[in-house]
């Protein structure tokens, strides 16, 4: 018996004893550094250790016989050997390979800025867009505050690098939006349709874009529309121009929001003088609808419609004879419907198809005569995208655009000027990281345009390349193609499209809360539509070209000053066309050489408020002298802005805003229109284009209503 | 002899059917001291080594998840980048998701979810201020919902809603009196587990300062 509980105790401490290997070795990184903090241990065991600062590690385990060694660390594949376990000590030398992690990974930034909510990387928030002074809440306002962009005060429209307005396109959640800003009066700035509310994100690409976004020359707008959230609300705005309710329900497996706004300008423009002599100030009614709901598991449908009408009567001098006035009688009806639905197939595919609807009508009375300009536009889309691995992921879709334009004119009765377009296009995308430092991508988009009968095929190329911890460099190359102008193609429809080829150089430094960024660019422009007699087809041709060049840098802080937030963005530009009427290569007068713009927000917590303050720059524009022989020879004076905004936390769920725009009241001519005859002298006459009001003033309330009291719209102000 | 006999195999048995917990027990409450004394990042990366390494082996225990979970918190907290932060974070979630799996109705488990969207808060809070602390508040109101004496639970939510009152410039009076209970309970609450978490308290004093 004693001889059995010897053998126990004997067999309990010759376990102890032998169980006991040592493990030394070092973990290392792909180029022979230290990876510091793995976890190195014997699988089934609790038996391990963590490396060191050299990445060196040891440890001594009980386990005996064939085991396994396993390695994991973050940012690494997880690394597994098996070991022999003996008395023998083992070392070992563990290479780890790293993990290519999309949210650590290099991104390309060539051309593009993002605002988004969910990456803290994000250059923009969509807060900012709403919270930046002289932008009243327009997206155009506030994208117009970064790099890369011209002012263009009397339009409202985003000008991208020596592009034309019209060259930048806007997408909802991938799907083209026809007409994006709402009617203006001539010279007036038009507003944004679409509230940045809506929107979760945005991405506003000055340049070399992705294969998906078509029809866009210089630029494309890329808006994210918003998850309607699963809570109940209504919110309610009282403002200066109008007021709007809005109410957002939870539903089973989903939420939809709804929204009406009513805007009349005339209490305002009787309190505050105006140079237009408006007959009727604008009104708008507008009205919004989103749904989100979850069919299943894995399909997503969401809807987002937008309605909207408006009017307004001017009366506007003519330029020869200021006492002769042209009445101008405007009414626009707009409808916008967007559905699309998402179906993850599983982790690595997932399908996003969606089809929109635009209709647009504006009857323009002017002195009584109908000018009727319609278009209609049906778009439907599909994207196949699939993440093979972590390092190689493919977008592949399909999609046709459908265009009807018309336009009538009392003054030519029988004719009856437009076009219905038809376009399928094609596009397929790659990205290739080849670690966490490099990722490429090549794209190709082809088109065939129906009213052509033309085939287009363009390729757009990037690379970016990550120079260190915090620092990324991006190339960008692409070419780009768009059908002219509605009241170009009206007059000819078989114009073939316009061409531009992008190439972008980009260097970004992101570190503690501060951005640089410097971005250098050419734009080479082909095929441009050109012509000598604005209602001869037989004068259209496309062999206008034209280029731009420039330098844009950008810098934001929001760590070096407590509680201030700002940044600064200054945009060079050299551009030059011969396109359109210009008898040579010209400037063109929406081109300024420098913008520059300063964003500063402050908030000041014990007065629960948020200031902020923008100055906006722009060196002259070119414009015409008729009575001059140089075409565009002469330069507008310099124009600044400065413009502020406030809003209050007046109790938790009410927010008091104001802002003013031109604070200095400054007298900015935007540029010249002329006479289109001589008057009694012989000479042109020229018209000095202005703000409609040296400043604008907008006071407003924003209550919201909910269960949980201290929800409010700040996250939407 | 035989009594001898007897004594030894009641002693094998009473060892070997405690053995298992009690390997664990005692690697758990010594990395959990460890835990406590962390401050450095790299500190914290190795006991949550060590924990995970226990995870690996005992799967259907949420202790040694929390304790990641919690260690990860506290590197993003040490951490000054926001990418940083953030991804320590997106870590912390996943192991306490990971023990949510296992202990659904686990109040500290969802007490220190809500931990994380509180964090994420600091990060950024004028963009995420709305949604995170709403979250957070949700997963604090569950943590008591499930066990209305978890003094951690009422901590952190007093701390929410303290933050809340003093931004919106209302009443922290109901801030302070949670606070307040909370500290009772750290005194009186009594675990269930000696492995239970057992951290805040000091916290929870110090943050008495400001409703004095």
């Amino acid at each position: 018996m004693r001889n059995i509980i010897t053998t126990f105790i004997l067999g309990f401490i010759t376990m102890a004893v032998q169980g006991q290997t040592e493990i030394t070795g070092r973990v290392t990184d792909g180029r022979g550094g230290p990876v510091i903090g793995a976890n190195i241990f014997i699988v089934n065991s609790y038996d391990g250790t963590s490396s060191d600062a050299k990445g060196a590690f040891n440890f001594s385990t009980s386990e005996q016989g064939s085991q396994l060694l396993r390695v994991t660390c973050i940012g690494y594949e997880t690394y597994e050997t098996p070991v022999g376990l003996s008395a023998e000590k083992l070392n070992l030398s563990i290479p780890l390979i790293e993990k290519v992690d999309r949210l650590e990974a290099v991104v390309i930034s060539a051309g593009s800025f993002t605002a988004g909510e969910e990456s803290s990387r994000e250059v923009l928030k969509p807060l900012d867009i709403v919270t930046t002074a002289g932008a009243t809440a327009d997206v155009a306002g506030a994208l117009n505050t970064l790099p890369g962009t011209q002012k263009v005060g009397e339009t409202g429209r985003l000008f991208v690098r020596g592009g034309e307005g019209s060259e930048t396109k806007t997408f909802i959640d991938g799907i083209e939006v026809l007409n994006p800003y709402s009617s203006s009066a001539p010279n007036t700035p038009g507003r944004g349709r679409f509230s940045p509310f809506m929107f979760s994100g945005t991405s506003f690409s000055t340049g070399g874009y992705s294969a998906e976004y078509g029809q866009a020359l210089s630029s494309a707008l890329v808006l994210r529309s918003k998850d309607v959230p699963d809570e109940t609300r209504t919110d309610i705005s009282l403002m200066t121009v109008g007021a709007d309710v809005s109410h957002t329900r939870e539903i089973n497996a989903g939420a939809f929001a709804g929204k009406l706004q009513y805007t009349n300008l005339t209490p305002y423009f009787e309190a505050v003088s105006q140079r237009i002599d408006w007959e009727r100030a604008p009104q708008s009614m507008e009205g919004n609808f989103m749904l989100r709901k979850e069919l299943t598991q894995k399909h997503e449908l969401k809807l987002y419609s937008n309605f909207s009408w408006s009017d307004f009567v001017i009366y506007q001098p003519t330029i020869l004879d200021e006492s002769i006035k042209d009445k101008i009688d405007l009414t626009n009806n707009y409808q916008y419907i967007n559905t699309s639905l998402k179906t993850i197939v599983n982790n690595q595919w997932s399908v996003l198809s969606g089809i929109s609807y635009t209709n647009s009508i504006e009857k323009i009375k002017l002195n009584g005569e109908k000018n009727n300009e319609r278009e209609e536009g049906v778009h439907i889309k599909t994207v196949v995208a699939n993440d093979v691995s972590e390092k190689f992921s493919l977008l592949l879709g399909g999609e046709h655009f459908i265009r009807s334009y018309t336009y009538e004119n009392a003054a030519l009765p029988d004719e009856r000027p437009g076009f219905d377009l038809d376009l399928t296009a094609f596009f397929a995308e790659a990205d290739l990281y080849t670690s966490n430092r490099f990722v490429s991508r090549a794209g190709v988009r082809a088109e065939y345009n129906w009213m052509q009968n033309r085939f287009y095929a363009v390729p757009r190329l990037s690379v970016g390349y990550k120079t260190g911890e915090n620092s990324q460099m991006s190339v960008a190359y692409g070419q780009f193609n768009q059908t002219g102008r509605n009241d170009l193609v009206r007059v000819k429809n078989n114009l073939e499209d316009e061409e531009a080829d992008h190439y972008i150089i980009n260097y970004q430094r992101e570190e503690n809360g501060r951005t640089f960024r410097i971005e250098a660019y050419y734009k080479n422009y082909n095929n441009l539509i050109k012509f000598t007699q604005a209602y001869n087809p037989e004068s259209y041709t496309n062999s206008g070209e034209g280029y731009a060049r420039g330098v844009d840098v950008f810098w934001r802080d929001n760590k070096s000053l407590k509680g201030v937030d700002y940044w600064l963005s200054y945009s060079y530009l050299d551009t030059e066309r011969d396109y359109r009427n210009f008898p040579s290569y010209a400037v063109p007068s929406f081109a300024s050489g420098h913008n520059f713009s300063a964003v500063f927000k402050y908030f000041i917590n014990s007065l629960k408020t948020q200031v902020g303050g923008t100055y906006s720059y722009s060196s002259g524009r070119p414009y015409n002298n008729p009575n001059l022989d140089t075409f565009n020879s002469e330069k507008t004076a310099d124009y600044h802005d400065l413009s502020l905004n406030a809003s209050y936390l007046l109790k938790s769920n009410i927010i008091v805003h104001g802002s003013v725009t031109n604070v200095l009241g400054l007298d900015n001519i935007f540029g010249y229109e002329s006479s289109d005859r001589p008057d009694e002298n012989g000479q042109y006459v020229l018209k000095a284009v202005k703000q409609p009001a040296s400043r604008f003033i907008f006071l407003g309330m924003f209550i919201t209503l909910s269960k949980d009291k201290s929800v409010n719209q700040l996250p939407t102000l | 002899m035989k009594a001898l006999m007897l004594i030894t195999t009641m002693f094998f048995i009473i060892y070997s059917s405690h053995a298992g917990p009690s390997k664990y027990e005692e690697a758990m409450q010594e990395n959990i001291s460890k835990l406590y004394a962390s401050r450095t990042v790299e500190e914290y990366q190795e006991v949550i080594n060590k924990f995970d390494r226990i995870a690996a082996m005992e799967t259907d225990k949420w202790e040694p998840l929390y304790y990641a979970g919690f260690g990860y918190i506290m590197m993003a907290t040490e951490s000054k980048e926001a990418t940083v932060k953030d991804k320590y974070l997106d870590l912390a979630l996943e192991k306490i998701t990971a023990g949510t799996k296992l202990q659904p109705q686990e109040s500290e488990l969802i007490a220190l979810e809500g931990f994380v969207h509180m964090i994420r808060v600091t990060v950024d809070p004028a963009t995420r201020g709305a949604q995170y602390s709403g979250l957070s508040m949700q997963a604090y109101g569950r943590a008591v919902e499930l066990n209305p004496d978890n003094p951690r639970a009422l901590y952190l939510m007093a701390q929410i809603e303290y933050g809340t009152a003093q931004f919106f410039g209302s009443d922290t009076g109901e801030a302070c009196a949670k606070l307040e209970l909370a500290i009772e309970k750290f005194d009186t609450y009594v675990p269930d587990s000696p492995l239970a978490p057992a951290w805040g308290k000091g916290g929870a004093i110090a943050s008495m300062e400001r409703c004095k």
